[in-house]
Parts: C-alpha cells; sequence; structure tokens
C-alpha cells in the first residue's frame, strides 16, 4: 500500500508541537524575549563586559537623576566643617615614643608631593547611593544576582523534588510514607518562617547561601506534582513493556518515565525561578540574603527605606523597575509555556 | 417647630454632655509619656545588665546614693536618699554617707504585705552582688579591686561557689540602720560619681531572694517609678510608685534662656508630674519618625538617618516643624564610638593577625586605621549628625582634652606603601597576605541590620583601598557581647556613653585587667597600666590630663582603637512637652519633666 507523501512524512515530535503553539502565543513570545535580554545582561555583567566597575564611587553621595539636576545639598558635603582632618602634634607634650617613627618619615619622604584629588559628578545618568555608585550599574549587578539566585535554587529545588517524588510515586509503599512524612514537615511552618530559620540556622552570609535555603525549602511543590505524575505512569502499559525486557527500576524512572513527565517539571522550575527571586529579595530586605561585596535587588530595597523618607526616591525606582518588568515577563513566560506544554489545560 | 427645638436643645445637651465627659476623662487620665527604644533592653536587675535601654528603666525605678543637679553644667553632685554629699576622709580612702530615714521600697509580694524602709544595709549588699560570680556583672569594674575584703569575698566564694553575703568585711560597714561606711584599698576622689550611677541603686534583698533566677523582669526598688507592665521586648509600662517619697522641683537656671523658661514652668512642682511612661520597642528608624510625625509619640531622638528631614545644615529646627511647636533640644551625647583591635593573641584556637606589638602588627593595624574614612561615617552614615572624636574622653566629661589631635591621619596612599615596607604583599587576586605568605582575612564583627550594613560597606571600602580582604561575621547583638567577652570577636565598632562625668570611665575601658568585661580590645599594656593606675589616684586636673593624653598617644602608636565619632542627640518634642533638657549623665529625665496637657488624645 502507497501512502500519500504528507502522511509518510515523520509526525512532529512533542517539542515541536509545543513550539508551534508557543509561536502562536504573542504575549508569551514577547515575554520570551525580556527574559533573554535579562539573561543576556547577566551574563553580559558576570563575564564582566558590562558593570564590572559597579563598586567605584564616581557621584557625588545621592547625586541625583541628570533628569532631574544636581540637588541642593541636603547632606553636608565634603567642605562641611564636620570635615575635620586636622592631625598632628598639637599640644603633643607626651614623651611617647611611636615604634614606626622611622618608617613613617621614610616613607612621607619618598610619598612627598603626590597628592590625587579625585573629582566626582554632581549628577548620575539614574542617580547615586549614599557613597556616590551609579544606581544603574548596582541595578545590572543586582539583576545578575538575583536571576542567578532564582535560576540556581530553582534549579536546585526541582531536582531535589523531581528525584524525591520520582522515588516516591514509582516505589511507593514505606518509601513513599517517608517522603510524604518529610514534605508534610517542610510544609507544616509556614514558608517566610522556614527560610528565615534555616537562615539564622545557617548564619553565613553569601549568594551560596541563600541558594541553598531557597532550593532546601522550595522543592515541596515540585515533589507533589512529580509524585502524582509517577504514581500514575509506573502502571502504564510502556512501562510494564520496560519492565518485560529487563529494564532497571532506575531506567524505567529517569529513561522511560521522565521525559514523559518532563513538561509538568518544566513548567515548575520556571515558576519557581520568579518565587526564588522574590525570596531572594525578601531575604536580603530582611538583612539574611547577600553579602556586603554583593548587590541584589533585596539588598537596595533595604538601603532605599530610609533614603525614601529624605526624598531620595532613585533607588528604590530603579529596583523596584528592573524586578517588576523581569517577575511580570518571566511570569507570563511561564503562563505561555504551560499552555504550550500541555494543551489539554487550555 | 417645635419639634426643631427639641432636636436642637437635645443636640446641645448631647455635645454639652459630651464635652463635659471628656473633660472629665481629662482630668483622670493619668499624664503619660510615650516613648520608645531603638533596641530591645535585655532586663532590668541592675547587675546583670550592661546596655543603655535597660538603664533607662533601672534609674527610673532604683535610687542611688546620689544623684546630679538637673540643670548644673558641667554636672553636679547632689545628695539623693542621702541627708548630704559624703564626708570624705582626708585620703580619699574611707567615704561615710547619712541615709534619710523614712524612705520605703515600692510595695511587692516579696515584702509580704509590710512596709519595707530602705538602710544602710541595701547598699551594703547591692555593692556585693556585683562581685557574686554568680551574676557576672559586666559592670563588676566600677567595685573590682576598690572596696576592702571584697575582692578576697569573691575569690573564697569562687572556691565554695557559694557567696557569703553576711559576711563582714572592713570596706563596707553600717554602724547603725542609717549610715554606709565605704573603706577604699586605694585614695580615689572620684568615687563618689560610681555612688551616683544608676547602676549602683539600692536593690532589697528580699526581692532578690524571692524572685532568684527572674530578677531581670522583677525588678523592686525605692525610685520615682514601678514596672507596671512588661512584654519582653516589646512593650514597657511604668507608673509613678505610690511610695515613692516625692521630691520638689527646685534648681538653679544658668544664664540660657531656655533654662529660665524651664525653671519658671517647673519651680516647685512635685515630682514626679509624670505619671505614666510607655516604652514601645522600634527597630527601624522609618518606623520611629513616622510615630513622632503622628502624635503617637512624645519624644524622639534616634533620627539621624532622616535628619535631614527636619534639621537644617548648621542643625536648627525647619521652620515647618518650629511652626507646628515642636521642640529641639540638640546636644552631643558624652559618648564615644571607636572601632577596636582585639589584641589578644588567639580566637579561641585561631591565631589572630591583628594582635601582637611587633613593628609588623602595628603597622597593619596602623594601615588600616589610616585607610578608615572617619569623615565618611560622620558626613554619609551619620548624615552629618556627629562630631568627630580625637580624644577618649569625650566633650562635657572631665578630662576632656578639646585641643588634642589624633596623630593618625586619613591616608590610603601612606597605609598602602607602609604595607608594602613591611612584606604584606599583594597576591594575583590583588589582596595582600601575611608577610610568611599565608592569607590574610580580616573579620569584622556586626549586627544584621540595614543600620550596620552601612558599617560593613564603609569597612569594605576602606580595606579594599589597601588591598586586605575583609569578611563580615553577622550575628545577634547579646551574641556578639557574648564572644566579645571571650576576646573571640577580630574587630568591632563599639560605642560608650558617659556612665559618670569623669575621664576614668572612658579610660578604663583600655585597662588591662578590664580585658573581658568593658575592656573589648583586650588591650594588655603595662605602660598605659601603670599611668592608669597612678591617673585614677589624681583629681581632674592638669597632672591627670597629661597622663591622659600619654595613655591616649600609648593608644594611637599601638593602634588599638580607631576613633570614631560622638553623635549629636537631636531630641524632637512634642509641643506639650515641658521641662526637658537633655542631662549629659542621666538616662532619662522623665522625673524632672511635665506634660502641659495629657497626651494619649
Amino acid at each position: 500500500m502507497v501512502l500519500p507523501a504528507a502522511v509518510r512524512a515523520e509526525s512532529p515530535g512533542l517539542w515541536t508541537l509545543a513550539w508551534r503553539r508557543f509561536r502562536r502565543d504573542r504575549v508569551g513570545m514577547i515575554s520570551l524575549v525580556v527574559v533573554l535580554l535579562f539573561v543576556a545582561l547577566t551574563l553580559a555583567s558576570a563575564v564582566g563586559l558590562i558593570a564590572s566597575d559597579w563598586a567605584k564611587e564616581v557621584g557625588v553621595s545621592y547625586a541625583p537623576p541628570s533628569f532631574v539636576g544636581p540637588a541642593n545639598v541636603s547632606v553636608p558635603d565634603e567642605r562641611s566643617p564636620a570635615r575635620d582632618t586636622s592631625t598632628g602634634a598639637a599640644l603633643d607634650d607626651t614623651d611617647i615614643v611611636d615604634p614606626l617613627r622611622e618608617e613613617l618619615i621614610e616613607i612621607r619622604k619618598a610619598l612627598a608631593g603626590g597628592s590625587s584629588v579625585e573629582s566626582r559628578a554632581a549628577t548620575l545618568p539614574f542617580g547615586g547611593d549614599k557613597w556616590g555608585r551609579d544606581v544603574l550599574l548596582k541595578v545590572v549587578k543586582g539583576t545578575e544576582t538575583s536571576l542567578l539566585v532564582g535560576l540556581a535554587a530553582a534549579l536546585l529545588a526541582t531536582v531535589l523534588g523531581t528525584v524525591f517524588g520520582a522515588q516516591a510515586g514509582y516505589f511507593g509503599g514505606r518509601i513513599d510514607d517517608f517522603f510524604n512524612w518529610l514534605y508534610s514537615v517542610f510544609t507544616s511552618i509556614p514558608y517566610l518562617l522556614l527560610i528565615l530559620a534555616i537562615a539564622a540556622v545557617l548564619n553565613q552570609k553569601g549568594t551560596s547561601t541563600v541558594v541553598l535555603i531557597l532550593g532546601l525549602t522550595g522543592w515541596t511543590g515540585i515533589f507533589r506534582l512529580v509524585r502524582g505524575e509517577y504514581l500514575k505512569h509506573r502502571v502504564r502499559e510502556y512501562v510494564q513493556a520496560a519492565d518485560a525486557i529487563g529494564a532497571t527500576d532506575t531506567r524505567r524512572m529517569f529513561i522511560h518515565i521522565l521525559p514523559n513527565v518532563s513538561h509538568v517539571v518544566l513548567v515548575q522550575l520556571s515558576l519557581h525561578v520568579v518565587l526564588f527571586i522574590k525570596s531572594e529579595v525578601i531575604l536580603s530586605f530582611l538583612g539574611f540574603g547577600v553579602g556586603v561585596d554583593t548587590v541584589s535587588w533585596g539588598s537596595m530595597l533595604n538601603e532605599a527605606q530610609n533614603e525614601l523618607l529624605i526624598g531620595n526616591w532613585w533607588q528604590l525606582a530603579a529596583a523596584t523597575l528592573a524586578m517588576a518588568v523581569l517577575v511580570t515577563a518571566f511570569s507570563l513566560f511561564t503562563d505561555a509555556l504551560r499552555d504550550a506544554l500541555d494543551p489539554r489545560l487550555k | 417647630m417645635i419639634t426643631k427645638v427639641v432636636a436642637w436643645i437635645a443636640r446641645a445637651v448631647l455635645v454639652l454632655l459630651a464635652v463635659g465627659l471628656s473633660i472629665g476623662c481629662a482630668v483622670a487620665a493619668p499624664k503619660t509619656l510615650r516613648i520608645t527604644f531603638q533596641v530591645a533592653e535585655s532586663g532590668f536587675d541592675p547587675v546583670k545588665v550592661s546596655d543603655y535601654y535597660s538603664g533607662i528603666v533601672i534609674e527610673a525605678i532604683f535610687d542611688p546614693l546620689l544623684t546630679y543637679d538637673y540643670l548644673a553644667r558641667p554636672p553636679k553632685l547632689v545628695p539623693n536618699v542621702t541627708e548630704a554629699l559624703p564626708t570624705i576622709s582626708s585620703d580619699g580612702k574611707t567615704y561615710t554617707l547619712k541615709i534619710r530615714p523614712g524612705i520605703y521600697f515600692a510595695d511587692d509580694p516579696a515584702f509580704k504585705g509590710k512596709q519595707r524602709e530602705l538602710t544602710a544595709g541595701d547598699y551594703a549588699y547591692s555593692v556585693r552582688r556585683f562581685l557574686d560570680p554568680k551574676n557576672r556583672s559586666p559592670y563588676a569594674f566600677l567595685f573590682e579591686g576598690k572596696i576592702v575584703g571584697l575582692d578576697e569575698l569573691a575569690a573564697r566564694a569562687k572556691k565554695t561557689d557559694r557567696f557569703d553575703y553576711d559576711a563582714q568585711i572592713p570596706g563596707l560597714e553600717t554602724p547603725d540602720r542609717y549610715t554606709l561606711r565605704i573603706r577604699l584599698n586605694k585614695t580615689d576622689f572620684n568615687f563618689s560619681h560610681v555612688l551616683a550611677f544608676s547602676l549602683a541603686g539600692a536593690v532589697a534583698r528580699e526581692a532578690v531572694e524571692t524572685y532568684g533566677e527572674d530578677t531581670n523582669s522583677h525588678p523592686v526598688g525605692t525610685g520615682p517609678y514601678l514596672l507596671k507592665n512588661y512584654t519582653r521586648s516589646s512593650k514597657m509600662i511604668l507608673e509613678a510608685n505610690p511610695t515613692y517619697r516625692g521630691k520638689i522641683w527646685d534648681f538653679v537656671p544658668g544664664d540660657d534662656a531656655s533654662d529660665r523658661d524651664i525653671a519658671a514652668r517647673m519651680q516647685g512642682k512635685k515630682l514626679p508630674q509624670i505619671q505614666r511612661v510607655e516604652i514601645s520597642v522600634m527597630d527601624e528608624t522609618q518606623s520611629r519618625w513616622l510615630a513622632f510625625q503622628g502624635g503617637q509619640t512624645d519624644m524622639e531622638y534616634q533620627l539621624s538617618e532622616v535628619a535631614p528631614i527636619f534639621l537644617t545644615s548648621d542643625g536648627k529646627l525647619k521652620p515647618e516643624f518650629a511652626r507646628r511647636g515642636i521642640k529641639l533640644d540638640r546636644s552631643v551625647d558624652p559618648e564615644i564610638t571607636y572601632t577596636y583591635f582585639n589584641m589578644h593573641e588567639k580566637l579561641g584556637d585561631e591565631p589572630n593577625p591583628v594582635a601582637g606589638f611587633s613593628k609588623e602588627k602595628i603597622a597593619l593595624r596602623r594601615a588600616i586605621a589610616m585607610a578608615y574614612k572617619v569623615d565618611d561615617q560622620i558626613r554619609i552614615i551619620r548624615k552629618g549628625q556627629a562630631v568627630r572624636a580625637q580624644f577618649p574622653v569625650p566633650p562635657g566629661v572631665a578630662g576632656h582634652d578639646p585641643q588634642y589631635r589624633s596623630s593618625i591621619p586619613y591616608s590610603p596612599q601612606l597605609a598602602n606603601a607602609l604595607l608594602d615596607k613591611f612584606g604584606y604583599k599583594k597576591g594575583p587576586d590583588g589582596f595582600r597576605t601575611l608577610p610568611d605568605g599565608k592569607p590574610l582575612v580580616i573579620r569584622y564583627s556586626s549586627t544584621p541590620t540595614e543600620r550596620d550594613r552601612q558599617f560593613d560597606e564603609l569597612m569594605k571600602r576602606s580595606l579594599d583601598s589597601i588591598g586586605i580582604r575583609l569578611q563580615v561575621h553577622k550575628d545577634r547583638f547579646p551574641e556578639l557581647i557574648k564572644l566579645e567577652n571571650q576576646c573571640r570577636l577580630m574587630m568591632r565598632g563599639a560605642a560608650w556613653i558617659a556612665d559618670y562625668p569623669d575621664g576614668d570611665n572612658f579610660m578604663q575601658l583600655l585597662y588591662g585587667p578590664n580585658s573581658r568585661q568593658s575592656n573589648n580590645a583586650c588591650y594588655q599594656s603595662p605602660e598605659f597600666d601603670r599611668r592608669y593606675e597612678k591617673a585614677r589616684l589624681l583629681p581632674d586636673g592638669p597632672e591627670r590630663n597629661k597622663l591622659y593624653r600619654e595613655m591616649t598617644r600609648l593608644m594611637e602608636v599601638h593602634t588599638v582603637w580607631i576613633m570614631g565619632d560622638s553623635r549629636y542627640r537631636n531630641v524632637l518634642l512634642q509641643p506639650h512637652v515641658i521641662g526637658f533638657k537633655k542631662h549629659p549623665v542621666f538616662h532619662t529625665e522623665w522625673l524632672y519633666m511635665d506634660l502641659d496637657a495629657p497626651a494619649g488624645k
């Protein structure tokens, strides 16, 4: 029997179909572009192409944005009377000898004459923070931290959730009971309280700590879904067939079943990226987040609390805007992804 | 028509009733002062705490033997529960005090319904408590090594595990019910200040024994207030002590116009006028500012982060606030802030890279001190609301030297050259190593608050400028203090406010034997200690000042502290608060103030 040519051609796979559906979603496409732009920004700043000198103090303290114009000084500037650098021998009637006296005289002689005067800008493109660092560069650097933390933590949580869920759903029985017990323990504590408690226990600052905290607490939702999928799939015919040809449990779990539930995992992954970006901001805002040599949106918002009261709104605005755009775009992208991967939901 | 009139009359009667009622209430409602704490208190047992905020409440509840004149500047000692100032023997070693009869402790279940009179024995008991090893008092240094026989008693208690409160010692004698005789080991003409310090107030032995471990939440004293209601770390309500002996406001104003105004409004009033004090703990500056703005608090001073809102750049209240009748009381606190280097050789089990008196170690500390920009601390973190501290004794405290200038300049350039010279070489990552090639990391401890993050950033910038790696260690304040008292923190920013207006209170912070108590740098220098011991025997004067200058220079050449600043206290007062003038020693002025109209409306 001869089949018509069109039918003979290979039928498109799951991913091709999903991509076709996704491309039809205009909102999804736009948000994908926005997310990709943010990722590109993050990569560029991570390899040092941009914003590598964000910590440099280029402007005066709280330099306003250029479009606002220079400030009428509310914070005393460098010339204020509070600045009193006079040091030295005034009224030195003591006979205490400095053990470093000789060395300092020598060094002073060698250094004589060479003093540099730094000049600082009165305004910056989008304002400066209290040390005079450019807020725009800080936002870029903060995007890097926040996005990396979000992605890494979501990856960790997804891996944990998937592995636990697969074990529980596939084996059932005692193993299932154990993981369910673990799940109940984690979910019985309010989420924010739990991450604060773990943060207090770890008591160590830094980006990796935040990733660990979020990853270790955030796997529960994914676990629940993946377990359900595995319960459903392990009795399907294709799995029984794999069993018949002698595939091991691990092989059946991760080679046979996993590809068939991967769309669920993928949607969960992107949902959690958004969740963890927000959680990182909360953690840093509460002072449990990133260390002093890192900047994140959360730490910027934390700084902005008192700045806002004295009328310096730009740091708050910049961090909020960046976060709002990314979180919104990522959420819309995730929605579109789910629609594309799971057409039955429509 | 008639119904209209009736309705009108009914309405008028209602309005009149309402007005009458509100006046009635106003008369009945106690005068209530509402304030905030920026940091939570730790407790109210005078021998168990060392923080400022607990000290405020303790001062309102307990009575020290002596106190200070409210208006006199510099602060002048006056009797509190005694007939007169102490009689001091000519060698400055024996202090005799006569307590006024008829002063009673506040009623408390511990006294089983009986009135309990204050006696000389209560003070002897209270002083002994400081040395009881069980209490581990952070303020033991007030009496340690000073009173004849007391240290031996403490040493014996360490062995037998029981402090003998009934043992007779020659240093604390009570020849009769109201007479207290204190004998000192060495001459000390400034000891009266210790007797006026709020933590040296009298506690009742019955109360201490009744409440056992929980004395921190059951303060029982003879002072003007008592603790009515206490929710830990959140809310404290104090009420006027009904058994308080009473006091009449009678102080001589100075030349200052505002002093005279205060005296005119307060003279002859029976104290305390304020019947109730409500204290809320509020961490965030923003919340405290909004609470004051909204009229929910009557006075507020911990506002430096938002100072540009209400202060002009020359430190005056902005006209829009003055128009609302808000008043500003501005003074420099008798305090210093400083960043110390731990001078102890070991931090727990690890070696301490910043300790030691060798030239290369001094050079390391000196370089860090030269890289730390105190001006930015004042200009940016304090928003200009502080003055630079050059001398360990702040302005307003006997022994302060306004002419003194630190010998350590701000100069990262010099600091870098100094480190190069002593072999702290820069590695490929741009950070320096120790001269022996081992990695060099400075660990700086602070609390996880936004306020401290600014100091972390400043320290980070400073150390970056000389290529030294910084690690920030975060913990809660009580934990940091615990580690600090074991000499286990490498560096921390500390602050000290005068307990009494004498330079000794500041110089003792560097006295070797006080390490593990108030000497948080754990600095032990025989040269310094020798001078300190000599200065302690001298009254305030040129001779002692010269010793203080030498001690300060020593601290600088050894570079134990990076001197910071003394903050302005900008106290904002609602229009109805009267009689307030910040006293340089008192923690609180509630006793001497008044409210024009009842608050809480």
